[in-house]
């Protein structure tokens, strides 16, 4: 039963990855990627991340793609489809890909993982926040308020960047 | 609970065992989901038409009309005539629009409704999915809804539409941020995101009497906020049929038209019964700390009934602000949200975990 | 950890999408498109993390934490990157990468 859903979502993903970076109609490839990355929030579901996966719901579908979606509607016409790429160009960088594809492929077949333990992590949202906010050893006190610093200098940059002269 | 028989668990079970003894572990999981799949279904016609002819008689009593009365008993058949008739019309389209997204809008956003409602607790037991981290798995699933607000005006190939979209699109997007927080104030006093847990809290009483003046001023926030996010009430500017005709669905005609009516009762419904579980106790009964007499009372009525008690309240504050207010205007609304929810929203959580720090509350 | 599903299988799927997201981000020229090719390698990355961290050190929570930070910066970046793009669109009227080619208008 898993395994049926976790190929029917691992398809899910690789071709509505596909026709995001190849339709030509710019909403559309919003919606795909959309699509993608609900499809990721099934996988940290079916790992049994319960948070993250409703971190990546919040955050990539309802405000990443939310304001991608936003920023197409300001700047395009829904009757302009884009440009269309010279196929030399289309040619070498899948050749490019295909390439770094088989290169991660063999090494991820040629490795051998072997897990360092069986001991399962507690992921309840308790202990994540106590991680997160823990100062002493494993806690993540320091990124966490980098993080809340960038976030807060993006924030005032978007601001100014966009604000009308 | 006192009374088992109140408890849809045992139900849930003994079916769980009969499609056991008939079939195998995977047959009974896909049969099951279908089942889910269908009660809710059935659950999101039957919102549909009970809350239509509910919002039409309330308005119609707010505007001192009898409102519909010739189709059925005091008007009862005239939603299911509107749904005929609603099913009977040409599906029209506009010249040049995105055919594949225009069909694709509505279907979104029922199905971010439809996710988010498996995990609101109707009764004990009578749950589809108890997550741990229910609270924001709510808050994430509705924000995906906005997309295909989005993508309806655009698709639509008309201003109309588009500048609706964004309307909507502006307001939600604000609005969220107002809902999340005045139930994280509640978040903060039961420690847990999991909906079984939080009403578990409140067998001594609801929130709302116990968390003092601060569970009070998230839950008119929550009211507010939440009427916002289902394009309704006073703030259904979306739709101000003077400026903007309908809005984003103007070109929607037929069933996809009754996709976004439908989606919008749904989603009030869901804004009532999560509002009703984090703050009115759920299906817990009304019970005081030390009255026993009258909390073993209070235990007869069915939790099921008390569910939908204290979301059909709700449902009918949403109502009354719908009829009672004016419409605002777009910065108003904002000016609304970002200027006065939020901030008061902010200092509101402050002291309420100032209060659960101290242990101020009952 | 999914039942029946080696650590190969997800990472497999993860790389195939960061290289799909690489063909993307050369071949677009628009830049929202480009800014949506990243974003399929990011959350390719933070599949890579999760996964690591399911599979081989299910103790301990590094990858998921990693992936919550690359979520949050990918918001950043995103509302910066879009705010740009807005600008450039206001200044241009076009948001192609090849009309960016002066240094002020």
């Amino acid at each position: 039963m898993e395994t049926t859903i976790f190929y029917i979502i691992s398809a899910i993903i690789l071709v509505f990855s596909v026709l995001t970076v190849t339709t030509t109609k710019i909403l559309r490839a919003a919606v795909y990627l959309l699509f993608t990355l609900v499809a990721t929030a099934a996988f940290y579901f079916m790992m049994e991340y319960n948070f993250l996966a409703a971190v990546q719901l919040t955050v990539y579908a309802g405000g990443i793609v939310v304001l991608i979606i936003f920023s197409i509607l300001l700047t395009h016409q829904i009757n302009l489809d884009l440009k269309k790429i010279n196929s030399i160009k289309k040619i070498t960088s899948g050749l490019v890909s295909l390439f770094g594809f088989i290169l991660i492929g063999n090494i991820i077949y040629t490795h051998t993982f072997k897990a360092t333990s069986s001991v399962i992590a507690d992921t309840s949202v308790n202990e994540i926040g106590r991680t997160l906010l823990n100062y002493g050893d494993g806690g993540y006190i320091l990124p966490f308020e980098v993080i809340s610093v960038l976030l807060l200098a993006a924030m005032i940059g978007a601001i100014i960047i966009a604000k009308k002269k | 609970m006192k009374f088992d028989i109140y408890d849809f668990s045992v139900l849930t079970a003994s079916i769980h065992q009969l499609l056991g003894e008939m079939m195998g572990e995977t047959a009974v999981m896909i049969t099951e989901m279908v089942i889910v799949g269908i009660v809710f279904l059935t659950l999101f016609a039957i919102l549909g038409l009970a809350l239509v002819y509910a919002e039409r008689k309330v308005c119609a009593f707010f505007q001192q009309r009898l409102g519909p009365m010739r189709v059925g008993f005091w008007g009862t058949a005239q939603t299911v005539a509107d749904a005929i008739k609603l099913l009977l019309k040409e599906p029209l389209m506009t010249k040049s629009a995105d055919k594949f997204l225009f069909n694709l809008a509505p279907f979104i956003i029922i199905v971010a409704s439809f996710m988010a409602i498996a995990a609101v607790p109707f009764a004990l037991g009578l749950q589809a999915i108890d997550l741990d981290i229910g609270v924001f798995y709510v808050t994430a699933v509705s924000s995906i809804g906005v997309a295909g607000i989005l993508i309806a005006g655009w698709a639509s190939n008309n201003k109309y539409s588009l500048i609706g979209a964004m309307r909507s699109g502006a307001q939600i997007v604000s609005y969220e941020l107002s809902v999340g927080l005045s139930l994280l104030t509640i978040v903060v006093l039961t420690g847990s995101l999991q909906f079984s847990e939080i009403i578990e809290s409140q067998r001594e009483g609801w929130w709302i009497f116990r968390g003092h003046i601060p569970a009070f001023i998230a839950f008119v926030i929550y009211l507010i906020a939440g009427t916002a996010e289902t394009n309704r009430g006073p703030f259904d500017l979306a739709e101000a049929e003077s400026e903007l005709t309908a809005g984003f669905h103007t070109e929607y005609s037929g069933m996809k038209f009754a996709f976004f009516f439908l989606a919008e009762f749904v989603n009030m419904f869901i804004i009532a019964a999560i509002g009703a579980t984090m703050f009115l106790g759920g299906w817990m009964p009304l019970h005081f700390g030390g009255f026993t007499a009258f909390n073993e009372v209070m235990d007869f009525i069915p939790p099921i009934f008390w569910f939908l008690g204290k979301t059909a309240f709700l449902i009918f504050m949403m109502m009354w602000f719908k009829w009672t207010f004016p419409r605002l205007r777009i910065d108003q609304l904002l000016t609304l949200e970002w200027k006065y929810l939020l901030p008061i929203n902010l200092i509101n959580i402050l002291i309420m975990a100032f209060i659960v720090l101290m242990g101020w509350y009952f | 950890m999914i039942e029946g599903i080696e650590i190969q299988h997800i990472i497999l799927v993860s790389s195939l999408m960061f290289f799909i997201g690489v063909y993307g981000f050369m071949t677009r020229k628009n830049l929202i498109t480009m800014l949506m090719a990243i974003e399929l390698m990011l959350n390719a990355v933070n599949i890579n993390f999760v996964a690591f961290n399911k599979y081989l050190h299910p103790e301990n929570m590094q990858g998921h934490f990693y992936s919550l930070f690359i979520i949050a910066i990918a918001a950043a970046e995103a509302a910066v990157a879009i705010a740009i793009i807005i600008n450039l669109y206001r200044n241009l009227h076009s948001i192609d990468v090849e009309d960016v080619n002066n240094m002020k208008h």
